[in-house]
Order: structure tokens, then sequence, then C-alpha cells
């Protein structure tokens, strides 16, 4: 039963640092911020949970498992609105945005 | 192989790793060409850490550590939300019409749009407006 739950959390754990591995080697591969962005959630995301997950199914049922499962939910609900904040920053400051990126006919988005 | 030992051997590989790859995103921070990648790498920078302070929570057996874990993931979204609004420039209130603050040139891009695709139809629609 204790090898069962190794074998559960070593899975996990690899799939985490997979996901991670994958979101530096985007990271590094695109050429543009707002694509870096997508690749950077992927480490955000999925490899948090994984890692976070294994970690909860290592420690059993107790206190801590709650407290890991508050941070997945907590990163789950933080993560998206740095990386809007972050994309509304390029979007102010960046003088050759329309060499990356493609606004709606009709104006700007964000015209009120 | 003790049960012991096998977990003490995963934790340990899982640690160097994302030692390994904090390091790789540093080196982006520092050569990142504007201020959006510097921010973008100190997020992931972020959520790496997090992620090995739960790693060493399990490996030291400590349950305070998670405690540390979120008081670190709030502190870093913290620190990402400060250091992005610091650049956006100041919102408009409704109803108002006050011209909006913007920081990048917005004519090169207007001309680029109407060599592209002629007239937008909101413009055309305002030139309408003002010769009736």
């Amino acid at each position: 039963m204790e090898w069962i739950r190794f074998f559960i959390t070593a899975a996990l754990l690899i799939m985490g640092m997979i996901s991670f591995i994958s979101a530096v080697i985007g990271v590094y591969r695109f050429g543009f911020v707002m694509n870096r962005m997508h690749a950077a959630g992927i480490g955000d995301t999925l490899g948090l949970l994984c890692v976070v997950s294994a970690m909860a199914v290592a420690s059993g049922l107790n206190m801590d498992t709650l407290k890991l499962l508050f941070l997945i939910f907590f990163m789950w609900f933080t993560s998206p609105v740095s990386t809007h904040f972050l994309s509304q920053v390029e979007y102010y400051t960046n003088r050759e945005r329309a060499r990356f990126m493609t606004f709606r006919k009709g104006g700007e988005p964000r015209e009120s | 192989m003790n049960i012991d030992q096998a977990y003490h051997l995963l934790f340990m590989g899982a640690l160097i790793i994302f030692a390994v790859l904090i390091g790789i995103m540093l080196i982006r921070a520092v050569i990142g060409p504007r201020i959006t990648d510097r921010i973008l790498s100190i997020n992931m920078i972020g959520t790496m850490t997090i992620c090995s302070i739960a790693i060493l929570s399990g490996l030291l057996h400590e349950g305070y550590l998670t405690d540390v874990a979120l008081i670190y993931a709030m502190l870093s979204f913290v620190a990402v939300l400060i250091l992005a609004v610091m650049y956006i420039p100041a919102k408009s209130t409704r109803g108002q019409k006050q011209s909006r603050p913007e920081m990048a040139d917005t004519a090169k891009e207007k001309k680029l749009q109407q060599s592209q695709s002629g007239e937008t139809t909101r413009q055309k629609a305002r030139k309408k407006g003002k010769k009736a």
C-alpha cells in the first residue's frame, strides 16, 4: 500500500516536472511576450496542480492536504489576474505593438 | 530499497531540477528585452519556488512549510500586480469624455491599419455624423 502511494506521487511529480520544463523551453523559444505568457501559463496551472497534488498524496489525509488544496485554488485564481495585468502593460507600453498584435477592426479594443 | 530512501531520492531529484529551472529563468529575466519579459520570468520563478517549498515540506516532514508556501504565493502575486500596475496609465473616469493618456504612440498604428484596410467602419460613421 505504501508503494502504491509512492508510485502515484512519483507519477504526478514527474508530470509536473515535464510541464515545468516545457514551460521554460517555451519561454525561451517564443519571440514575443504574449506568446511567452501562453507558455508560462502551462507551468502556472498544470505544473503547480501536478506537483502540489503529488505532495498532497504523499502527506496523506491531514490538515496539510487542505492547505495544499487551498494553495492550488489560490494560484489558479491569481495567475490569470497577473497575466491579464501583464498583457495590459505590454499593450500600453510597447511602441511597436502593431507589428506583433492585430486589433479588431473599428478601433482600439478598450475604447470606452 | 527502503521506502524512506525512495521518497528522499525522488524529492531531492525534483528539488535539483527546480533549482536548475530557476537559474535558467533568472537568465531569462536578465536578458529579457522588455520589462514584461522580466516580470513574466519573476512570476515563473515565484511559482517554481512555491512548488519547491511544497516539496520541501514533504521531504522534511514539517507541516508548517505549507503555510510558508501559502504566504509566498500571496507575496508573489502582490509583487507582480504592483509591478504591473505601476506601468499602466491612469484610466479615465466613466461618463466623462477625457482623452486616455496613451504611452505608446497610436498614430503609426492607425496609419498602418488605414493603409491595410482603408477606412474602418466606425471612422466612416463618425464622419457621416459630423457632416449631418
